[in-house]
Order: C-alpha cells, then structure tokens, then sequence
C-alpha cells in the first residue's frame, strides 16, 4: 500500500522532519500523485490553522501566586514538616526505643553471672554493710537485768565463692597471695592440680571484713569470672547467746569455787569439784564456738577456684597433653558454637517482636506514601 | 530574550531556594507554560491549575534537575505531566464559553468569524487523545522540533511523528467543515 506509506509521511514531511532520501522519494510521489497532493494541502492547512491560533497570555496574577505558593510553602515548611514526617519519625522513634529495651533486656539476659557490676554486689541485699546497721541494731544497755554490751556491730560471717578462668595460672596463683596479704589477710587453703595439661587450683583466701568487697573486686578482675557466690551469713543472735551463756557459766562457776571454799566434807568437795569440770569444759566449748565465729566475722572468707584458659597453641615442640588440649579445644569449640546457636535464639526471639512491629510500620508507611503518590499523580 | 542570557546564574540561585531569582524564570516562561496547559486543557481553569502546580513543582524539583537538558524542556515535561494529571483526574469539562458557543455555532456566519474560527480549532485539539492533543499543542502551538518534542516526552521520535500524524489526521477531518468552501456540510456534521 504506497498510498498509506506515503500518507503516514505526510505529516513529517511537511515538517520537513523526514531524512533526505525520505524527502524526495514523498516529493517525487506527491508530484504524481493527486489523492496525497490533496491530502497534504489539507493537512498543511490543518496545521497552519492551528498554528493561526493566538498566542495565549497568561492571565494577571499568575506570577505573583506562583511565588505566594512557594514563599508560603516555605515558611510554613516546619510546620508542614511535623504531619508529613511524624508517621516515619515516630516509627523510628519507636523501633529504636524498642530495640533499646530488648537490647538491654538481651544483655542482661546473656551477661555471665560474674560479669555483674560492682556496683550491684555492693546493693546486695543480704550482706548489710557493718557501718549501715551499727547504730541502730545496738542492744539497749539499760534495764533492770540488761546485760552489758558485749556486741558493738553486728557479726556478719562474709563468704564469696569465685570461678576464673585466666590466662595464666602461675601469675595469678602470685597475684591472689598478694592481694591477700596487702588486705591484711591471708591464703587459708590452697589446692593445685593438673588437668590435661590445664593447671587448675583452689585457693581460700582470708581477709578483713571491711576489705572483702574491694578484694573480691581485685580478684574478680584477675580473670573471666565463670561462677559466682557471694554470701553474708548474720550470726549476731548466735554471738550474743553465747556471751550470755558464757557469762551465765561463769558466775556458776564463781560460785562453785566460793562453795568449795566453805566446804568441809571431802564428799561435799568432790561433788563441787565434778561440778566445776564440767562447767569449765562448757565454758571452754562455748568460747572456742566464740571465737570462731569473730574469727569468721572479722575474717571474710573468699574461694577462688582458677582454671588456666586452654591455649591451643603452647610450645612448638611441647606435646605433652596434647590430647588433654585438643579435648578442651574440641569441647571449647563445641561450647562456643552452642552458645553462638544459643545467641541467635535468644537474639531471635528478642527481636522477633521488633521486627514484626518494624515490618508493620513500614507496611503502613508504604501504604501510606503509595495513597500519597497516586494521589499527587 | 534578555532573560535567557543570565537563565544560568537565575537558575542556579533558584536551585539554592533564592525565590526572587525564581521569580524572574516564572515570568519568563509563564506564557509559553500557560499557553501549552489552556491548549491540552482545553479550559482556563485547569491551565491555570496545571501551570501553577508546573512551576511549584519545577522549583521544588529544581534540585534534581541536572541541566542535562534544556530547561525549557524540562519545564515543559512538567507541565505537560500537570497538565495530562488533571485531565486524568477531572472529568473532561468544556470551557463555558465554548458550551455556549457550541449552541451558537449553528450559525454558518459566525462560523467563519475569526473568534468562532478560534474557539472551533481550540475545541478540536481538546477533542483529541491526550497523547496526540499534547504532540500537536508542543508541535504547531509551541512550535517544537520533533527531537524537542522526544525529548520532553521522554519518547523515540518515530513516536513523535506517529502521534503529530494521527493527530493533524483526525484535526484535517474535525476542521474540514469549518473551511468556507465547505460550509455547507456543517450543519450535517451537528447532526451526527
């Protein structure tokens, strides 16, 4: 169909919008062609009757309200700012406190037991500081049968369990001694052994009440804390009864020597005499029970078990516990990828809420902005 | 055209927000703006709309606009989409002086009166598709090349020519009846 071809050309060529050869091969066809010479004077007359339309002028006003549009689209920026944006800024802020909290909650969740601040072992509540109750836990020294006042503080029997895992054995084992003896305490009891290679030890050291609290945090800081026990036993009661008691035993035993001094049957004193042994062991039994628990209360005591860290690479040559090392390596590893798969759960389930809650913003967001665009559209 | 030999530096003061500079590009495209939209409208009211939201929207995006190309060729892009955006959005009204007139019309006399010649040219634009009334708005009442016209509507020439042909097509037989010679005829075309 040339006819059409030629038409659909036409137009362009009246533009002379058409390629050289176009041109002429239009050219040379309307030439010879009446049907599309009168087609394209039709079409050229179409065209200049559109182009004869006047020009249009924009009517008065135009320019000023472009420009009152922007300037008061521009003050009032912020404010148009605040509705636009609180959907997406209150979703931020939203996730992001969310994420806070469970982060928080997640650490606390995973924090070991030992890794427990100072702070917080300090707050404990079941070891009163001596200073917080001296004051008002003193024993009424007035009354017709009060006796004296044999307790000034309360007796507090401070114990602390610890677990390290350290680097180095040896140094620590120095350490813990040294930190002991700086206190004004001692090392009671220490342990040593060898497990596979892995040197582990128990040490019991003994330090002054007051400095229990600033040693525990030395030792702790010695190493990776693994387990952790801090007990605070009151044996006040305990303390008071046995001085009353004592006493008590005393005062019978003055007055069985008074009665063996006026005795003057050699029955009578043998009686008095059996009497007094036994009141004198007593009293013996009771005090040592007295003195062990000052002792105890004076002294805190503090377990520290320590186990060197297993390092897979020691000496080159040195294969001795090799297999102890591989196992504890093995068993770390294994340890190592538990917890990490244990982490990811806990993490998972931790944010699970989060992100149902974050995909939901953005699900409404999306929403939202989609409503917008098609409306702006 | 004294505007145009600064439209650089006017530009680039209007990208940093400076309204004033902004202001003087509105007043020098603002004819041409407004002329395109009342064409492919085909009312005052929605070109005056159209127009308005080009030029907000062109500041706002102004940003974006990498000079890549003309920006007059941008600024039309923009408002031949604002304009398009409320012909999709309003159902298509007549210009109220053109419903009148239409009832008017039947009167061969005032047919071929300039005005009446005017107002039927107008009417047949605003009867095409949109995408061939845009074409033949940018073509012969902007006075666009075909490569212009590509690049406003981000489209291939040979579409350019497909859609300035169809549309003069379809304008050749709407303005047929309107030639004197052919005066006859129009009270023929009422009838249809």
């Amino acid at each position: 169909m040339p006819a059409t071809h030629m038409k659909e050309l036409l137009s362009p060529f009246l533009d002379g919008a058409l390629s050289g050869r176009e041109h002429d091969e239009v050219q040379r066809h309307v030439e010879g062609c009446a049907e599309c010479r009168a087609h394209l004077e039709s079409l050229r007359r179409t065209a200049e009757s559109v182009r004869s339309l006047d020009p249009v002028k924009v009517p008065e006003g135009f320019q000023a309200q472009v420009r009152a549009r922007l300037s008061a689209a521009d003050t009032t920026a912020p404010r148009r700012w605040l509705p636009r944006w609180s959907w997406p800024v209150a979703a931020a802020a939203a996730a992001v406190l969310l994420v806070g909290v469970f982060s928080a909650n997640l650490l606390r969740e995973m924090r070991p037991v030992g890794q427990v601040a100072p702070e917080d072992f300090r707050a404990e509540p079941a070891v009163p500081r001596p200073s917080d109750v001296q004051a008002p836990s003193l024993p009424a020294p007035a009354g017709p049968q009060a006796l004296p006042p044999v307790v000034d503080v309360r007796k507090i029997v401070r114990t602390a369990e610890l677990a390290l895992d350290v680097d180095r054995f040896d140094e620590v084992a120095a350490r813990l001694l040294q930190t002991a003896e700086r206190a004004g305490g001692y090392v009671a009891e220490s342990a040593y052994a060898e497990d596979g290679g892995v040197p582990q030890g128990t040490f019991t050291l003994r330090v002054p009440a007051a400095r229990f609290a600033a040693v525990t945090a030395e030792v702790e800081g010695l190493g990776t804390v693994t387990h952790r026990r801090i007990g605070g036993q009151d044996v006040t009661e305990e303390f008071v009864d046995l001085q009353a008691r004592i006493r008590n035993l005393e005062r019978h035993e003055q007055r069985l020597l008074s009665f063996m001094d006026r005795a003057t049957k050699v029955s009578d004193l043998l009686a008095i005499e059996e009497q007094l042994a036994r009141v004198r062991g007593e009293i013996e039994q009771l005090t040592g029970r007295l003195r062990f628990l000052e002792r105890s209360a004076d002294l805190a005591s503090i377990a520290v078990m320590v186990r060197q860290k297993v390092k897979t690479t020691s000496g080159v040559w040195d294969f001795s516990g090799t297999i102890g090392k591989m196992r504890a390596a093995f068993l770390a590893t294994v340890r190592q990828i538990l917890s990490g798969v244990e982490w990811l759960g806990v993490t998972a389930s931790a944010l699970a809420p989060v992100l149902l809650l974050a995909a939901g913003f953005w699900l409404v967001i999306r929403f939202r902005r989609r409503a917008r665009t098609s409306e702006i559209r | 055209m004294g505007v145009t030999v600064d439209e650089g530096t006017l530009l680039a003061a209007s990208r940093r927000g400076d309204l004033t500079a902004y202001d003087e590009l509105v007043g020098a495209y603002q004819d041409r703006v407004y002329q395109l939209t009342y064409r492919v409208t085909g009312n005052p009211e929605d070109a005056w709309d159209a127009a308005q939201e080009a030029f907000v929207k062109a500041f706002r995006a102004l940003k974006a606009f990498r000079g890549d190309a003309a920006f007059s060729t941008w600024l039309h892009r923009i408002a031949v989409n604002a304009a398009l955006d409320i012909i999709r959005r309003r159902p298509p009204a007549l210009d109220p002086l053109d419903a009148a007139a239409a009832v008017t019309t039947e009167s061969v006399d005032r047919m071929v009166e300039q005005r009446e010649l005017q107002r039927a040219i107008h009417r047949a634009i605003a009867s095409l598709p949109p995408d061939q009334r845009v074409a033949v708005v940018l073509r012969d009442v902007q006075g666009f090349s075909y490569g212009e016209i590509a690049a406003v509507l981000q489209v291939p020439v040979g579409t350019v020519r497909s859609r300035l042909s169809r549309a003069r097509d379809a304008l050749r037989h709407a303005l047929a009846d309107l030639s004197p010679a052919r005066a006859h005829s129009d009270e023929q075309s009422e009838w249809r």
